[in-house]
């Protein structure tokens, strides 16, 4: 899952970017509250960690200005603003969660996957489709109650497939939510990933669209 | 020994009562002694007066019997009882009036007025010898002592009663004003009694009365004293609690990745990190309690009265600053060129303020200058009249106007700067050049492209 990270704190961005890694998200990192507003804007982060005392731009305008353009990408605000007016501010400007420092590692990973859950609709911490089942917390995976064994990228691209049931996805949209920046991708990346996800999970589970990309459909 | 303190209307009323009490002994006494000299000059003459008709009368009668005598000492006046006369003749009472006493008034031979005491009683005494008597007769005219005594306490009775009943009256006066008079105090006893300790804004001046004002003000002003500490400390609590959450976040967040690493390598940045954590913990920490002493130093105007303030040498301080700089200097490749004079340039400052100065701006021009570049620290020694100027020049990005107006701003921190400056440098810098009126130019360095800072000492006129 990519994450969106705007952090003006050099210590606490690389604990965050690595620690975030290391509970399976891929966090691109900013540094000043214009950026976060910009990267925020492409639209392709499952979820973003904000701070809110950024540089150049406060992070309550860079997401006010990001849900004045109907943006509804799952923001999390993590900041050192402790009181009480601040967070309510946090939560009535578009935040969907809000959290003062310092946080536990692993709680913040939970509430990053609570809201990209919840923003695909789901409630529960485990997706079904057809025979196979995903556990987000736990990262595990399961074919007919048969626990299955998959990389990270794997695992990964096969919850952005099931996050987005029944929708098609570009290679780009889909190397853009595996990759953060800076990581070298070759050009038959996805393809490969996809190849393996069959041949673990069933050749049903994926379907090719030429010349679009792929899309994981619900059985019906 | 404890000397007991006494309420204010206390010690008005009895300072009131005993002064009224003395004036009165005073004009008691003063009238007693007029009274009595004006009195006794009049008495005395009366009885002058009285010997002379008895001595002019003696010598024309010629009274030579008892009857006579007795005739003489009918009750003309109730006074009368009091005024005595014996006429002697011959060495024989001749005639005497009715209270007169057997003996002879006065010692045979005494003429004219004397003070007898006859069996206990005092007799003022006139007395004459009748010329053209040859019988050697003499006239004893008296009056007892007592009678006069009667005279002059019935005389100053009049006067001085009224004033001697008037005291209590004084007293119960005295002890309805005072109270009443002191009203105000006691208001502002009462309005101060009832606040709330956080309760710091001024008491009204307008409606004390003018002895009680200054009081009010002397307190008004130390409740704005009060208010500012209070200020300086809550703001520090705030700061700190804000300012820490960040660091802390970022130990947290670094031992945590140190405790899920994967590799050994991972494992060992984010340990590193964890410790680079505490340490800009601790440093945020030191100059968080710095500022907020130079807070108070500045609220208290500790310096005006120059406590602690010494003759110190710029020169060796900033060379002291630079030696203790050069390692971290070093591990950058940064290069520190000091320009200053070969002889001591000596500043009139707090000594640990000084260092802190410099310190501190060389510690901006280091963080933010760039790797293998170098930094100038100046010392302009003091010219016709201009005064010293220590000048940091670095060949960083500079700041923008909009962020030199910004410098000084609490934890206001360039864009992209390094997570060990922890914001309050500059501050610090402002707090001690203000506590000495020293001036601050901060611009762009003509030389190296960076940030110039000038401290300026004012010109010795």
């Amino acid at each position: 899952m990519r994450i969106l990270l705007a952090e003006d704190d050099e210590l606490l961005g690389s604990g965050l970017k690595a620690g975030l890694g290391q509970h399976g998200f891929v966090v691109d990192w900013v540094r000043d509250g214009v950026a976060a507003e910009r990267e925020l804007m492409t639209g392709q982060y499952a979820a973003a960690v904000l701070d809110l005392g950024l540089p150049r731009q406060d992070g309550m305008d860079a997401l006010a200005a990001v849900r004045g353009r109907k943006l509804h990408t799952p923001v999390l605000i993590l900041t050192a603003r402790e009181a009480i007016d601040a967070r309510i501010r946090g939560l009535d400007g578009g935040a969907d969660d809000y959290i003062v420092k310092p946080v536990d590692l692993g709680e913040l990973s939970a509430r990053l996957r609570a809201l990209v859950r919840r923003a695909h609709g789901e409630s529960q911490t485990r997706l079904s489709l057809g025979d196979v089942t995903l556990d987000q917390a736990a990262r595990q995976v399961w074919r007919d109650e048969q626990l299955i064994e998959l990389s990270v990228r794997e695992f990964d691209l096969l919850h952005v497939f099931m996050l987005n049931a029944d929708r098609v996805l570009g290679r780009e949209q889909l190397e853009k939510h595996l990759y953060g920046w800076g990581t070298e991708v070759s050009s038959n990346a996805i393809e490969v990933h996809v190849h393996n996800l069959r041949r673990k999970l069933g050749s049903t589970l994926i379907e090719t669209v030429r010349g679009v990309g792929y899309v994981a459909r619900r059985p019906v | 020994m404890t000397l007991r303190v006494y309420s204010l209307s206390q010690r008005l009323t009895t300072t009131v009562l005993a002064f009224a009490l003395i004036v009165w002994g005073f004009t008691l006494a003063i009238s007693w002694t007029m009274t009595d000299h004006e009195l006794n000059e009049l008495l005395d003459a009366h009885l002058a007066q009285a010997a002379a008709l008895l001595a002019s009368g003696a010598v024309e009668n010629r009274v030579t019997d008892q009857d006579s005598v007795r005739q003489a000492a009918i009750l003309m006046h109730k006074y009368q009882s009091r005024v005595a006369f014996q006429i002697w003749q011959g060495g024989r009472l001749r005639a005497r009036s009715a209270d007169a006493p057997e003996a002879m008034l006065a010692q045979p031979g005494t003429l004219g007025l004397s003070t007898q005491l006859l069996s206990g009683t005092a007799w003022r005494v006139f007395s004459v010898a009748p010329a053209g008597d040859p019988g050697g007769g003499v006239i004893h005219v008296g009056e007892k002592v007592s009678a006069r005594r009667h005279v002059l306490l019935a005389s100053l009775r009049g006067a001085l009663l009224p004033l001697l009943l008037a005291l209590p009256f004084l007293a119960i006066g005295i002890a309805w004003t005072v109270p009443r008079a002191l009203r105000p105090l006691r208001q502002l006893r009462d309005t101060v009694a009832a606040r709330r300790p956080v309760a710091l804004d001024p008491l009204p001046e307008g409606d004390v009365p003018p002895e009680v004002r200054p009081l009010v003000q002397a307190l008004n002003a130390l409740f704005g004293r009060v208010a500012e500490q209070m200020e300086i400390e809550h703001r520090f609590t705030a700061d700190a609690a804000h300012e820490l959450r960040t660091p802390i976040a970022a130990i947290r967040m670094q031992a945590q990745v140190a405790q899920g690493a994967t590799s050994d390598e991972q494992r060992a940045e984010a340990l590193a990190a964890t410790i680079a954590g505490c340490d800009r913990a601790t440093h945020l920490m030191d100059q968080l309690l710095l500022l907020a002493r130079l807070d108070a130093d500045v609220a208290g105007e500790a310096l005006r009265g120059g406590e602690g303030v010494v003759s110190v040498d710029l020169v060796a301080v900033v060379a002291d600053r630079v030696a203790e700089l050069a390692p971290m200097a070093l591990t950058r490749a940064q290069r520190i060129q000091l320009v200053a004079p070969d002889y001591p340039v000596p500043v009139h400052m707090r000594a640990t303020l000084l260092a802190v100065l410099v310190r501190n701006l060389l510690d901006n021009a280091l963080r933010y200058g760039p790797n293998e570049k170098k930094m100038v620290v100046r010392i302009r020694p003091p010219t016709a009249g201009k005064g010293i100027e220590l000048t940091v020049e670095d060949a960083g990005p500079g700041l923008s106007d909009a962020a030199i107006g910004r410098l000084g701003e609490r934890f206001f921190r360039q864009v992209g700067s390094t997570a060990s400056g922890s914001g309050l440098g500059w501050s610090i810098v402002q707090h001690v050049a203000r506590l000495h009126g020293l001036r601050l130019v901060i611009d762009r360095s003509p030389g190296l492209g960076g940030l110039r800072v000038r401290v300026q000492w004012p010109g010795v006129r």
